[in-house]
């Protein structure tokens, strides 16, 4: 019964398009990813790799051709399912003769909110997301940003445990991308869970606990980014003073004129370096790890995968 | 400055072709023959099948524009003897006949199918088949039987017949006029008197102007042949024989001059003394008048 | 705001209303219009008035049934909308109440124009009949029922199309068919079609009994002429009507909610 508390559980999902003249895409190969309480979950891939298509499915847009997929215990596709949920589609649109505080209003009613809690709660969001301006104004006026804006704004509104953002930094510039990203830390320091997608993987840096990598349809690895942001570090960038040139020349350093000795230290041999240069009474003027980002370590799970 | 000069070059030159372009559309419009002029009506089951909500508007929209037809001749009836050359009656029967398989009910068909058709075409038949397919409908209508039965003493002369119409339209307008009208009809004296109080009717209600001059050209020819009747009566009444022809009332004083048929025939004195003209009063059936007009509708009317 | 109020807000919004003003400014000419008829003024001005009234019910039915799905899932609305926790049906649902509720508001202002020129019409013309006020307006109800039927088959068929043809143009040919199916009925009931082979008169008899028949729903030669109805055919206009009506939407739902929307 505890698999029930899991916000995000999909086993063995594969979807199948069938597209024109019954063309068939496998968008989805027996995905299996769950999402634990409280974290916050990157869905990295790709253009194309099956993100959006996933993100559909667990919000009931789409049926699984094959597999389970429930959210809090419930499978998703039941309309009560959603209830807990904040959903934010990639590229929104809404409709647009209303005005952003009507919509609002909408969503808050068909999440059950009396009407007052649903305008306070509105008048919240609407700040948070600096939208108070431009509510009373009709959507089909608002710019791109603010519509996904408006879009985060509506997730936020029924203060749901689960957040399932389909590329939430889209189409922000590089402020409402910061404020996103604020959003989602301060969504984890309440507790919250969010699962959402990404395409750059600058954006997962800061904010992921996990990261689920998928392409082509297949999820080729899931990493607890504190692990991999360790296990990523190669080497040391290293300053040093007063270091005879024989204790660097191990490590490539070809004598240089000036004074300034500096070097690159690969992890093994870091103790090693360290404990000669003591030795040799030299110092460390500056230390920097040299890290295999995540970036690198996405690119080599695509070039893997045969994607590149 | 250039740009703006060639946008108003523009939009004046096509305006300028515009406005030439209007008297030629004007004038090849009105010189369209008549049936296109009334328009080609679609075969009204047809009609029916397709735009089933919207029978009645077409059936008065038909009947609109035979009236605005009929009006637009109006020049033409100052002399009758153009009108018939000027008027497809044949279009506006089959006109009519349509309008009423699409709305039974409508009255200004029946009204205008006796005012106009009947008369100068001289199909009496026909114009009592249509009257009686309306009063199945318009069952409460007095003017219907009314019709039928003037149609019937008068132009028919079935008199058995137009007391039973004379009846059943007494029976649905509950006047008394009615009950009398088939008793005067058996005489001939009467007979004129009568179609003359009844274009009288008819004239007081109409409202169209085409029609009004129509009735009015019917009533002149009706007053002219009362005159004679009376100049015969006094004739026979001052010298105590009838006249053997028409010139003897002109050469006695008893009229100055025998009026003219509008219509366009001759009026005649019979054997038993009665007056009569060769154009029947109607358009089609007057004198040196050799077209055969055929009004008949390609289908009979039926309830449906 | 329940979607309801949302639909109904987004009509007005897309100046449908204001549209349907516009309209009744042609209401002005008819009374100019019905003076052309030589007997009776009053028919013909109710006869315009009632299908003028028809015609606008019918655009805005066709209009609204064929686009106001069909643009929820073009313009993508339907994510947003469809991934809060409602049930798919509830939101077909929705949607055709707020259609039913503005073409219920256009019908009664119809009525009330209609109403408006035929009395200022019979002032001066009086009519040989006396105008039955209750068939006039029962047959703008019945005609409003008609196009609410309509909009259910514009939704049934968006439930499962993609582009705004098939609502549009299939619920079109539902009119037509439906208004022409006791028409066709009668004719191969009659003599006059004798030698019409059996498998033909199967093939419209299958078609008279599934498809809407909107003969019910015409009544108009009786408000024209003041003719007297029977109220039970009134009830059972509105019965057919509640149950055909009641089918298509369930149909809809079911359809909608097997519906993919990526
Ligand atoms: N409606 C559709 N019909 C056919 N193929 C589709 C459809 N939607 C997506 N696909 C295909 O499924 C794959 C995954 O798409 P998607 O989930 O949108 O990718 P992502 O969101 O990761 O960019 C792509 O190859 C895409 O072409
Ligand atoms: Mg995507």
């Amino acid at each position: 019964m505890t698999e029930i508390s899991f916000p995000i559980k999909i086993h063995g999902l594969s979807k199948v398009y069938r597209g024109k003249k019954w063309q068939r895409v496998a968008a989805l190969r027996q995905l299996e990813l769950t999402v634990r309480s409280g974290e916050i979950f990157g869905f990295l891939g790709p253009n194309g790799a099956g993100k959006s298509t996933t993100i559909k499915t667990l919000v009931g847009l789409i049926r699984p051709t094959e597999g389970r997929v429930t959210l809090f215990g419930q499978p998703a596709g039941m309309a009560g399912a959603r209830q807990r949920v904040g959903y934010l589609p990639e590229n929104p649109a809404f409709p647009d003769t209303l005005t952003g505080r009507e919509f609002l209003a909408l969503v808050a009613h068909s999440f059950g909110l009396a009407r007052q809690q649903g305008l306070m709660a509105a008048e919240r969001v609407l700040d948070m997301l600096d939208l108070t301006t431009a509510a009373g104004r009709p959507i089909r006026s608002y710019s791109k940003g603010m519509v996904q804006r408006l879009g985060l704004a509506q997730t936020l509104l029924h203060d749901p445990d689960l957040y399932i953002l389909d590329e939430p930094m889209s189409g922000l510039d590089p402020i409402g991308r910061a404020l996103v990203k604020d959003i989602i830390l301060d969504l984890k320091a309440k507790g919250k869970t969010v699962f959402f997608s990404t395409h750059v993987t600058a954006d997962v840096e800061r904010v992921c606990d996990r990261i689920g990598v998928i392409v082509g349809g297949v999820l080729q690895a899931q990493r607890d980014v504190a692990g991999l942001l360790r296990e990523g570090v190669e080497g040391y960038f290293c300053r040093v003073s007063n270091c005879p040139d024989k204790v660097l020349q191990p490590f490539g350093y070809k004598g240089r004129d000036d004074v300034v000795q500096e070097l690159f230290v690969p992890r093994d041999r870091f103790n090693d370096f360290a404990s000669q240069l003591f030795r040799s009474g030299g110092s460390f003027d500056l230390v920097e790890p040299q890290r295999r980002d995540i970036e690198n370590y996405f690119l080599s799970l695509v070039r893997q995968a045969g994607e590149l | 400055m250039m740009r703006r000069l060639g946008i108003f070059a523009f939009f004046g030159v096509l305006l300028t072709l515009y406005v030439q372009l209007l008297g030629p559309v004007r004038q090849v419009m009105e010189q369209r023959p008549f049936v296109e002029k009334l328009g080609l009506i679609p075969h009204p089951q047809a009609l029916k099948l397709l735009f089933p909500d919207f029978r009645a508007l077409l059936g008065a929209t038909i009947l609109g524009r035979v009236t605005l037809y009929f009006g637009g001749l109006v020049e033409h009836f100052d002399d009758p003897r153009l009108l018939v050359k000027a008027v497809d009656y044949p279009a506006m029967s089959r006109a009519i006949h349509t309008a009423v398989k699409l709305d039974p009910y409508n009255m200004d068909a029946y009204y205008f199918g006796q005012a106009v058709l009947v008369w100068d075409v001289g199909k009496y038949r026909l114009a009592n088949e249509l009257l009686e397919y309306g009063m199945r409908y318009r069952n409460w209508d007095w003017q219907l039987p009314f019709f039928v039965g003037f149609n019937k003493a008068y132009f028919l002369g079935d008199l058995e017949g137009a007391a039973k119409m004379y009846m059943r339209a007494g029976e649905l307008s509950g006047a008394a006029m009615f009950k009398t009208l088939a008793g005067r009809y058996l005489q001939e004296v009467g007979k004129t008197e009568m179609a003359i109080g009844y274009l009288e009717t008819q004239l007081a209600g109409a409202r169209i102007a085409s029609v009004k001059k129509v009735l009015r050209l019917r009533l002149t020819a009706f007053k002219a042949l009362r005159q004679i009747e009376e100049a015969v009566d006094g004739y026979r009444r001052r010298y105590g024989e009838w006249p053997l022809g028409l010139e003897d009332l002109t050469a006695r004083g008893m009229l100055a001059e025998i009026p003219e048929d509008p219509y366009g025939g001759r009026f005649y004195l019979t054997e038993d003394h009665r007056v009569r003209t060769t154009s029947k009063f109607s358009l089609t059936l007057g004198a040196g008048k050799k077209k055969k007009v055929d009004v008949t509708p390609e289908e009979t009317l039926r309830d449906d | 705001m329940t979607l309801l109020g949302a639909t109904l807000k987004g009509i007005f919004r897309d100046r449908v209303f204001r549209g349907l003003l516009m309209v009744l400014v042609v209401f002005a000419a008819i009374p100019a219009v019905s003076t052309l008829s030589m007997r009776q003024v009053v028919s013909l001005c109710l006869t315009l008035c009632l299908s003028l009234s028809s015609l606008v019910l019918l655009v805005l039915a066709l209009f609204l049934g064929g686009t106001v799905l069909w643009r929820d899932l073009d313009r993508r609305y339907c994510h947003a909308l469809l991934s809060l926790p409602l049930s798919r049906e509830r939101y077909l649902w929705e949607r055709y109440a707020g259609i039913a509720l503005f073409l219920g508001l256009s019908a009664l202002v119809l009525g009330g124009m209609t109403w408006l020129v035929t009395s200022f019409v019979a002032a001066g013309y009086p009519p040989g009949r006396p105008i039955l006020w209750t068939v006039v307006f029962g047959c703008i109800a019945l005609d409003l029922l008609k196009c609410l039927l309509l909009v259910a088959f514009a939704f049934c068929f968006s439930a499962f199309s993609t582009s705004f043809f098939l609502p549009i143009f299939g619920t079109i040919a539902i009119y037509l068919v439906g208004g022409a199916s006791q028409g066709v009925h009668d004719y191969l009931r009659s003599s006059a079609a004798t030698d019409i082979s059996l498998a033909v008169r199967r093939l419209a008899d299958s078609l008279y009994y599934l498809l809407p028949n909107f003969s019910l729903f015409d009544i108009k030669l009786y408000a024209i002429y003041g003719l007297p109805l029977q109220t039970s055919q009134l009830l059972l206009s509105g019965g057919y009507f509640l149950v055909y009506t009641l089918l298509l939407l369930g149909l809809s739902g079911w359809i909608f909610a097997r519906r993919q929307i990526p």
